[in-house]
């Protein structure tokens, strides 16, 4: 597999001589380094990579990033995950708090997703209010939930009208190297499945929950969704798991949402941008479904690590 | 799906405006259009859209960032930026009554709306909204109740040059086959809601400047 040396060597042979064939005359024979080159002509620079079948990271069109997923990072949260798709690092805690249910369902607790994207993950973000893309996540990811019935949330009633579980999942994007999205949603089914709840009573005369010190309880999880996103470059090129250089150049991106254990979709994302023809969807889907069942066996693993070793990190 | 109505130039102050009205769902846009735009938004090609959703009552949420986002990029993909660089064209839209499918009546707003105020378009969109019910029975244009019934939900916004999807939110759980059969059911709703629009289209300006 070539590396992003040699892919950026290979660019900057099809830069020099396509530089030549510029306007400038023979006479003239000036080229860009690489560097200079993807600086004051991003989009060009990743369209020289594609014609030739590549990207500029050295990974062919239909290749994920590999998924690296952690579990009980933060041992003060209820669950953790961390999850690293190349340098997209993202970080997820479950918190669990109790609350007062709505009076209109008594025995429903209640799940909170929520993304940030601090202005450490990238220069692009500034001191403030939530960005566009970390609330339109976190709202996709929420809809997700509560539309696939992931949890039951009666089973967060600790007594009926009084006490409920309230999940408060918090993402924090710790460096955005592109496809956030899914890091994201990666590590917040991972999280929700290394979630322990202690064992909780209701006490009528005082009107409090006394929680035991231990956390046994796991949650019952339905389903696993794991998602896949693509990006699509100059209206045509498929290509999959787009990195924070190629995002800003894409025409259009789409994000399915698969459950690794039936054959079921969860959820599908294409939040405008070109058209895309029906055969390119489902294609894409079939895609997206090989590369789910890749990271749900990741996921797996990493599970299987964690509850292997009671003492270990 | 449900019966629907549009009424058109309601607001005297904005350069187009449209009240589009899907069974008991109703959505207010108003487009000013192109305008100026502030420094820090210009782009050197292109005009800069920008889209404010707000929803019948209550605080906005994430529900209408996410919507703005899914309007914005898809009317970007069908308005002819590139004609007027330097420019913004603000879509504002106002959900006056929600009884389901308001993403999509929104959608079908702005659409509308962009026409009426003479904005450049690639195409003319038109945004369906559907769902499977637990037994597998397809809905067509949902209202409230029926959604709480549901399984799945899916809205399709398909461009009318044939070129496919321009955007899809899908929830819910669901097959592929389930999906490919929503997919094609909403392509022929949309396909008889543009000639519709058309028709309408040509109809106001038949009555403004003559016959064609």
């Amino acid at each position: 597999m070539a590396g992003p040396k040699d892919a950026a060597k290979a660019g900057s042979a099809v830069a020099d001589q396509s530089a030549m064939d510029i306007d400038a005359p023979a006479s003239a024979g000036f080229s860009l380094d690489p560097e200079t080159f993807k600086k004051i002509h991003p989009a060009e620079y990743h369209r020289r990579f594609l014609s030739q079948g590549v990207r500029a990271d050295g990974r062919t069109l239909k290749k994920f990033r590999k998924a690296q997923i952690s579990l009980g990072s933060i041992s003060t949260a209820n669950g953790s995950a961390m999850v690293r798709i190349g340098d997209t690092t993202v970080i997820c805690g479950v918190k669990a708090e109790v609350t007062e249910p709505k009076p209109e369902a008594p025995k429903s607790g209640f799940i909170v997703p929520n993304l940030d994207l601090p202005p450490l993950c990238s220069p692009q973000y500034r001191p403030g209010p939530p960005p566009e893309l970390a609330q339109t996540i976190s709202e996709f990811m929420d809809q997700v939930i509560k539309s696939c019935d992931l949890l039951d949330t009666q089973t967060l009633c600790i007594e009926a009208g009084h006490a409920v579980w309230v999940l408060y999942i918090d993402i924090v994007c710790l460096n955005h190297g592109g496809n956030v999205a899914d890091a994201a949603m990666i590590a917040l089914i991972a999280a929700l499945k290394h979630t322990r709840l202690p064992k909780a009573r209701f006490y009528d005369v005082e009107s409090t929950v006394r929680v035991t010190d231990e956390r046994t309880m796991p949650l019952d999880l339905k389903r696993t969704p794991i998602p896949v996103t693509f990006g699509v470059f100059d209206n045509t090129i498929l290509i999959a798991d787009p990195t924070s250089e190629e995002e800003p150049h894409l025409s259009t991106q789409i994000t399915f949402v698969l459950d690794a254990e039936t054959h079921d979709s969860l959820g599908v994302l294409k939040p405008g941008g070109t058209a895309l023809a029906r055969d390119v969807l489902v294609g894409a889907c079939k895609s997206a479904r090989e590369r789910a069942l890749v990271v749900a066996e990741a996921l797996s693993a990493a599970i299987s690590a964690t509850t292997a070793g009671p003492g270990r990190p | 799906m449900r019966p629907f109505h549009c009424s058109a130039a309601l607001l005297s102050r904005s350069d187009g405006s449209v009240r589009f009205k899907s069974g008991s769902s109703a959505v207010l846009c108003s487009v000013f259009g192109p305008i100026e735009v502030k420094i820090r938004d210009e782009k050197l090609d292109k005009a800069t859209v920008e889209v404010v959703f707000k929803c019948a009552s209550g605080q906005s949420t994430t529900t209408e960032r996410l919507y703005e986002r899914i309007v914005r990029e898809t009317l970007e993909a069908s308005i002819l930026t590139a004609l007027h660089p330097r420019t913004l064209i603000r879509i504002t839209l106002q959900v006056l009554t929600d009884d389901g499918g308001i993403l999509s009546t929104a959608l079908n707003a702005a659409i509308l709306a962009l026409v009426d105020a003479g904005i450049p378009l690639r195409s003319l969109p038109a945004a369906v909204t559907c769902m499977m019910d637990r037994e597998g029975v397809l809905f067509l244009d949902p209202t409230t109740v029926e959604v709480e019934g549901s399984q799945s939900s899916h809205v399709f916004v398909f461009d009318d040059a044939g070129e496919g999807t321009l955007a899809n939110v899908s929830t819910g759980a669901f097959t592929m086959d389930e999906y490919t059969n929503c997919y094609d059911q909403c392509l022929s709703a949309a396909a008889t809601l543009q000639s519709l629009f058309r028709s309408s289209i040509e109809g106001k300006v038949v009555r403004e400047y003559g016959p064609i």
